[in-house]
């Protein structure tokens, strides 16, 4: 897999827990913020930095958008900053992957409209995971080891290759749970589109390839079935 | 000899739990606000008025029954007894008498009963000169016969109607908060009166052609024309009368509007508490309800999540603009500062709530929010919010039961985009609940047809539910593999299908709402 070129707009506590969790063997990162003491501190934790004004597009050209940076995360604590540099990023460069943060639930639309393939509510989130915790702190518990990560478990997805064990397989037959000890969550048909369906046991679905499949397990159990699924004959 | 047994009976009195049960029972019945006995006691009290002065008005035109004098004699009984019982309650005689005899002793000067007896005295004369006792003493004499002439004063009852209701009350309060404005208007227009009246008396005297025959007439007329009423029955008829009656009709336009704008203003800066004073009764009917302190975009979204699972909750917000928005969506709000313990206790803390959330975007304040909380109410679930990494242990310090990150949840779910964007869409998913798929747990409870059942026999996907994994403590379950420690108890992840379900054990399933309550039905009945 090539090293993914990573923008990161913004500087400040929520950009910070963003690249303490991306993997830096994987991703090169660049911060950028137009912001001279927010920068000062990214640098001291030591990553790279550009100092730059970003609604200019010989700048965002520059930094590398339109040519080898791959995703750009809009970070900036402003909803009309991250709208006006989604659009012009996406002016630049039409398969760039911009995921924006919102302050205001009504701007995430006009995010969308601008360009942005991903829009994350932190404020939203923390408040269904707060009222998970009043409600049923078991669900948030265990969320919190499997989707977040807190222990072994860990989602992920696995992309079904042509030739591999998996393509013309019906998922019923294929018996992940009790073979590779890991729970099929959800798939992406591509005969049924690009939509995402929860496998609740309501209707099987024959694999082709680059159907996508979710799986929940262990990590160990996870690079075991991913490896198998990438052996193409 | 009779000052030793009065003041060993005060003593008697001050170690005699019955008597401070008894004083502490009437104490809830008549006084304290808080009690339900109160408001039962109240209701009573408005009907048995009402009744009361129904039966008076209706004896006006109609020969009295023996029926209705029986009640009346039991309306002024109880009327009497409740009379006596404030009397009482008003003010603790024995500590009085107790005080001002260890006082003597320790000054080791000689013992007069006279003086405490002085201070009780002066203590329920108090008593019966204060508003209310008034009122209730005008609503008792006049059944006594020889005062039937006071007869008139039984509408007076109604007037008792004020101890009961707490609209009426906060309307006195209203009125008492602007005395000195209303002191200063009554009495201009009561020298407004007086010249009014001299002067029209001089003017429209009968023997120079004017029809005031007296100085009563002159003043009613006076009030009649400043009120801008002017039934006309007597008016001005030389000049002079009507120079006065202009100059007095504009006048009491300009009373009348001073009138107006006092009442206004006083009940425009009573209205916060107004408001408060109904949130706070709302919230003493509520159980199981959640204090939500905060009420910025993370205190928005939960009260959203809760609005929709009907959980009850009280919002506490100390800033206009928060305060505001949760009015407008109809939420209960407390305008205040969350981190005062008077705030805390009336918003319910110890009083039927199950939960504080702090969520204000200020992790001092959430920090000194919790302390706060867990200092009122050891065994509440406090959820608190840190927006710094460093401050998640201070906030467990405090004694926050869970710290949740919005950044780093935030921070997360990017990272996650970045190296899987389709996992991240169904973790998105089924964190907000879409297409209603969710993850709910189950409980097994005794008895029940799963209790000691293989987990491959109870089919889930014939459910149509997916089962992630089993919560348990059962040291049975501990020999089976993908385990987890979760808090004290472990997580049994993608369990066996020999692996048998026990009492107590927490299922954890993915499926469709209408599956998951399906099933939890069946359990439940199977249980039962």
């Amino acid at each position: 897999m090539s090293i993914k070129q990573i923008a990161v707009f913004g500087y400040n506590s929520m950009s910070f827990e963003l690249i303490k969790c991306l993997d830096l063997k994987q991703h090169e990162i660049v911060v950028v913020d137009h912001d001279e003491s927010s920068l000062t501190s990214a640098a001291e934790m030591g990553f790279t930095v550009i100092a730059t004004e970003c609604h200019i597009d010989a700048n965002l050209e520059q930094v590398g958008i339109g040519h080898h940076i791959n995703v750009l995360f809009c970070f900036f604590p402003e909803d009309s900053e991250n709208i006006f540099l989604t659009l012009s990023a996406r002016a630049l460069d039409k398969n760039l992957e911009i995921i924006s943060i919102v302050e205001n639930p009504e701007s995430a639309e006009k995010l969308l409209v601008a360009g942005a393939n991903k829009i994350i509510d932190p404020y939203q989130m923390s408040g269904r995971k707060i009222y998970q915790l009043v409600k049923n702190p078991d669900i948030a518990n265990v969320l919190d080891h499997t989707i977040f990560g807190r222990h072994d478990l860990n989602m992920a997805e696995i992309k079904v290759l042509s030739g591999s064990f998996l393509e013309n397989a019906m998922v019923k037959q294929l018996r992940i749970k009790d073979r590779h000890d890991l729970i099929l969550i959800a798939i992406v048909d591509k005969e049924l589109g690009k939509e995402l369906h929860f496998t609740i046991g309501e209707k099987d679905h024959k694999l082709d390839a680059d159907d996508i499949l979710v799986v929940l397990g262990p990590s160990r159990e996870i690079r075991a079935f991913k490896k198998e699924a990438e052996r193409v004959t | 000899m009779l000052t030793r047994l009065i003041i060993r009976f005060a003593y008697f009195l001050k170690t005699s739990h019955r008597y401070r049960n008894a004083k502490m029972f009437f104490l809830d019945l008549l006084e304290n606000s808080h009690s339900r006995l109160k408001s039962y006691f109240d209701l009573f009290m408005i009907l048995l008025v009402m009744l009361s002065v129904f039966l008076l008005i209706y004896e006006i035109d109609n020969q009295p029954e023996p029926l209705s004098k029986w009640f009346e004699d039991f309306v002024v009984g109880v009327f009497i007894a409740e009379y006596v019982l404030r009397g009482w309650l008003y003010s603790d005689s024995h500590k009085i008498l107790i005080e001002q005899y260890e006082r003597s002793q320790y000054l080791g000067i000689k013992f007069r009963l006279r003086v405490p007896l002085g201070l009780i005295l002066s203590r329920k004369l108090k008593y019966v000169f204060s508003p209310f006792a008034i009122i209730d003493l005008l609503a008792i004499l006049p059944s006594y016969r020889p005062l039937r002439i006071l007869r008139i004063f039984l509408i007076f009852r109604i007037f008792k109607l004020f101890r009961y209701s707490q609209s009426i009350k906060l309307f006195t309060e209203v009125l008492g908060s602007k005395r000195f404005e209303l002191l200063t208007l009554a009495m201009f227009v009561g020298f407004l009166l007086f010249i009014a009246s001299t002067a029209i008396y001089m003017f429209e005297n009968e023997s120079d052609g004017g029809r005031i025959r007296h100085l009563f007439d002159a003043l009613y007329w006076s009030v009649v024309t400043m009120s801008t009423v002017g039934y006309g029955d007597i008016t001005p008829q030389t000049p002079g009368g009507r120079i006065v009656a202009l100059a007095l009709i504009i006048i009491g336009l300009g009373v009348l509007a001073f009138f107006t704008s006092i009442i206004v203003t006083a009940f425009t800066e009573k209205m916060g508490e107004l408001a408060e004073n109904r949130t706070y009764t709302e919230v003493e009917k509520q159980e199981d309800f959640v204090i939500i302190c905060g009420f910025g975009r993370v205190g928005q979204e939960v009260a959203r999540q809760m609005e929709k699972d009907r959980q009850a909750f009280v919002v506490i917000d100390n800033s206009e603009k928060n305060a505001f928005v949760a009015r407008k969506k109809g939420r209960l709000v407390i305008q205040n500062d969350a981190s005062k313990n008077d705030v805390l206790l009336l918003a319910g803390i110890n009083n039927g709530a199950k939960a504080v959330l702090c969520t204000t975007e200020n992790d001092v304040i959430n920090v000194y929010v919790t302390l706060s909380s867990r200092h009122l109410n050891p065994n509440i679930k406090i959820i608190s919010r840190a927006n710094r990494q460093e401050n998640v242990d201070k906030l467990k310090l405090a004694g926050a039961n869970f710290v949740v990150q919005p950044f780093e949840i935030a921070g997360l779910l990017a990272a996650e985009y970045v190296g899987q964007p389709v996992a991240s869409q169904a973790i998105l998913g089924i964190l907000s609940e879409e297409k209603h798929i969710l993850m709910e747990t189950i409980l097994i409870p005794k008895g029940s047809e799963t209790d000691g059942m293989q987990i491959k026999q109870v089919e889930f996907e014939q459910r149509r539910l997916t089962l992630i994994g089993v919560i348990s403590n059962n040291p049975l379950h501990s020999k089976h593999r993908n385990r987890y420690k979760v808090y004290n108890r472990h997580f049994y992840f993608n369990p066996a299908g020999e692996f048998v379900l026990q009492d107590g054990d927490i299922l954890v399933l993915l499926g469709r709402e209408y599956s998951i309550d399906h099933f939890k039905d069946q359990i439940e009945k199977s249980s039962l």
